[in-house]
């Protein structure tokens, strides 16, 4: 086994079932990060600079064309990669610890009316589809992408919670934890040591998945004029304004709509090469 | 035996009510998450003080939060939910007015995608070919990684502006004038909810075909429709329904999205425009509506998922 050269052993692991769809999709997202970072930084145009005349075609100089206010779109849809991606991976990690931590400890806690409370809470809040009880919270919270990034915090925990607490109690009763409570070990050591990394694992392979829904939320709630507002490049709002210009200036609905995608069925691809890993089948 | 079944439904049911109560909750402590005063947010800081008091008053944030949760949800069972801040029309009317074009795009959509899902679920899933369902998977999650807004713009793009087919703008309620203004938002609809349902229809009749009772049927010679319905169908549909129950709740969020886009005057577009003029009561009602469809509906595909097939968990 440890003959193998590296080359052999990539080859190996890529044959295993969903190997193709990690290594595309990861490939994908890996690609439009790093245009995320050089188009900004070396691209010749500004993403909030007036370079030209208002909607011009794409052309050599400007392979997406030009806005209504004549920016450059290539360099918008590349400059919103921050927002987009950035944006959204806080809005999936911080709902993922508190989430992650809450279920844990309601799947271990003894205190049945805490138990039952907390769960029906939980309940009441994934009642709601996301996307509504997120324009409903930013009414109150006044629109912006501080808010956003606040209220799925608020909202989104509980569906990790869900997952966690399931997972909990299933791993709580293994006999590796049975061992640990017979060799005497303290409770918060067996909870954290022992049951959290177990149950991390289900809740991280969520987050993946819950990281396209919260791309396609951000960007919605920037589409209705709620999240990202103008003139800062996101892909949301940039659709949103081309929408007047639709009849004689599709280029600036579908490059950021494309990027938007593009970002999308990256994860996508690499949530469902890995739950193919997960089942083993090809 | 039929005890329990009963049981099982009651205490479904009472999950149902509890839910509920915090549905109930949740609209009303919303409120209350404005940072500072909700009235004053409203009004912004040139009102007068005279102006902000009475908004409060109004909206009942001057007496004590338990106090007003009762008065509150003694309002919600008299059908009271509050006064529009913006038109003075009592919520409930606004529901009422609104809510018939979201529940037509909504089961419309829902219609189409079951009667399209079921030949291609079941197709993909017994012919069980591995480069067909691989095709079937990648096609599918390229669908589900798309925003419905970017699939609407597409839409619009090819079928109203280039052709005039599906006005964006001047919906009628009448029956057959409004279906040229709603065809295409049900399409996006339909398109997304297709891709889900035909999915989960398919791994469930994957899994279904593994069953001994399935050869069993086979060896008995059982007619065509009846082995297709009672056999390979009916035993992989609970799954489904649960699915799509979830899924007409996810359309009815997504309403909000699309009736902006397409400008069609129901509940989703209602309580855009809600948010946008700081209309606290209508946002709340609308909330509360929202929240309580789905409870409903997810009561109802558990119901139905158990009638398909009793081994399933309520």
């Amino acid at each position: 086994m440890n003959e193998l050269t590296r080359k052999q052993r990539f080859k190996n692991w890529l044959a295993l079932p969903g190997g193709w769809g990690i290594m595309i999709g990861s490939i994908m997202f890996a690609a439009i990060v790093i245009m995320g970072i050089l188009i900004p930084i070396f691209g010749p145009f500004k993403p909030n600079a007036f370079v030209g005349d208002p909607s011009m075609a794409p052309s050599f100089k400007h392979p997406f064309g030009l806005d209504q206010l004549g920016r450059d779109v290539m360099s918008r849809t590349f400059a919103s990669v921050w927002i987009d991606i950035g944006v959204s991976f806080f809005g999936v990690t911080i709902p993922l610890v508190i989430g992650t931590i809450i279920g844990i400890l309601l799947g271990v806690t003894k205190i049945k009316v805490i138990r039952s409370v907390v769960s029906s809470i939980i309940d009441g809040i994934n009642a709601f589809p996301l996307l509504v009880v997120a324009v409903a919270m930013l009414a109150f919270f006044g629109a912006g992408l501080k808010s956003v990034i606040i209220i799925l915090s608020i909202t989104n925990w509980a569906r990790y919670a869900r997952i966690a607490r399931t997972r909990a109690v299933v791993v709580s009763q293994q006999n590796y934890i049975e061992a640990a409570r017979t060799l005497g070990y303290s409770k918060s050591r067996i909870v954290v040591k022992h049951i959290a990394p177990n149950v991390s694992a289900e809740s991280v392979a969520y987050a993946l998945s819950d990281f396209i829904i919260v791309i396609t939320v951000i960007s919605g709630l920037s589409f209705l004029g709620l999240a990202a507002r103008p003139p800062a490049a996101e892909w949301g709002s940039m659709i949103a304004d081309g929408r007047a210009y639709l009849a004689n200036g599709w280029w600036m609905v579908i490059f950021p709509g494309l990027a938007l995608c593009w970002a999308a069925i990256s994860l996508s691809f690499i949530v469902e090469g890995m739950s193919r890993r997960d089942r083993g089948n090809s | 035996m039929k005890n329990q079944v009963l049981r099982k439904i009651l205490g479904r049911l009472v999950r149902a009510f509890s839910v509920s109560f915090w549905v109930m909750f949740i609209s009303f402590t919303i409120i209350r998450l404005t940072p500072g005063d909700p009235a004053a947010a409203r009004l912004g800081v040139e009102a007068g003080k005279a102006a902000t008091d009475a908004l409060r008053k109004q909206l009942k944030l001057d007496v004590n939060p338990i106090q007003q949760f009762f008065s509150y949800t003694n309002g919600l069972f008299h059908g009271d939910l509050g006064i529009s801040l913006q038109t003075g029309r009592p919520v409930l009317d606004i529901v009422k007015s609104t809510l018939p074009v979201t529940l037509t795009l909504i089961l419309l959509s829902t219609a189409a995608a079951v009667i399209i899902s079921i030949p291609i679920g079941t197709y993909i899933g017994w012919s069980g070919k591995s480069s067909s369902v691989y095709a079937f998977r990648t096609l599918t999650s390229i669908i589900l990684a798309t925003p419905n807004f970017f699939i609407a713009m597409i839409g619009i793009l090819f079928f109203s502006v280039r052709v005039n087919w599906a006005p964006v703008f001047g919906y009628t309620p009448q029956f057959p004038g409004n279906l040229k203004y709603l065809w295409l938002p049900v399409a996006v609809n339909t398109l997304i909810m297709t891709a889900v349902v035909s999915r989960v229809l398919s791994s469930s009749v994957l899994e279904t075909k593994g069953e001994e009772f399935v050869e069993t049927g086979i060896i008995r010679g059982v007619g065509r429709l009846r082995f297709f319905w009672f056999y390979i169908l009916k035993p992989s549909l609970a799954p489904t329904v649960v699915l799509l129950s979830y899924m007409m709740g996810t359309m009815l969020g997504a309403t909000v999205i699309l009736e902006t886009i397409f400008t069609l005057p129901g509940i989703g577009r209602e309580m855009i425009g809600a948010v946008l003029t700081s209309d606290y009561p209508v946002v709340q009602g609308i909330l509360l509506f929202f929240g309580f469809i789905t409870v409903a509906l997810s009561f109802a595909g558990d119901l139905i998922a158990f009638w398909l097939d009793r081994r399933v968990k309520i």
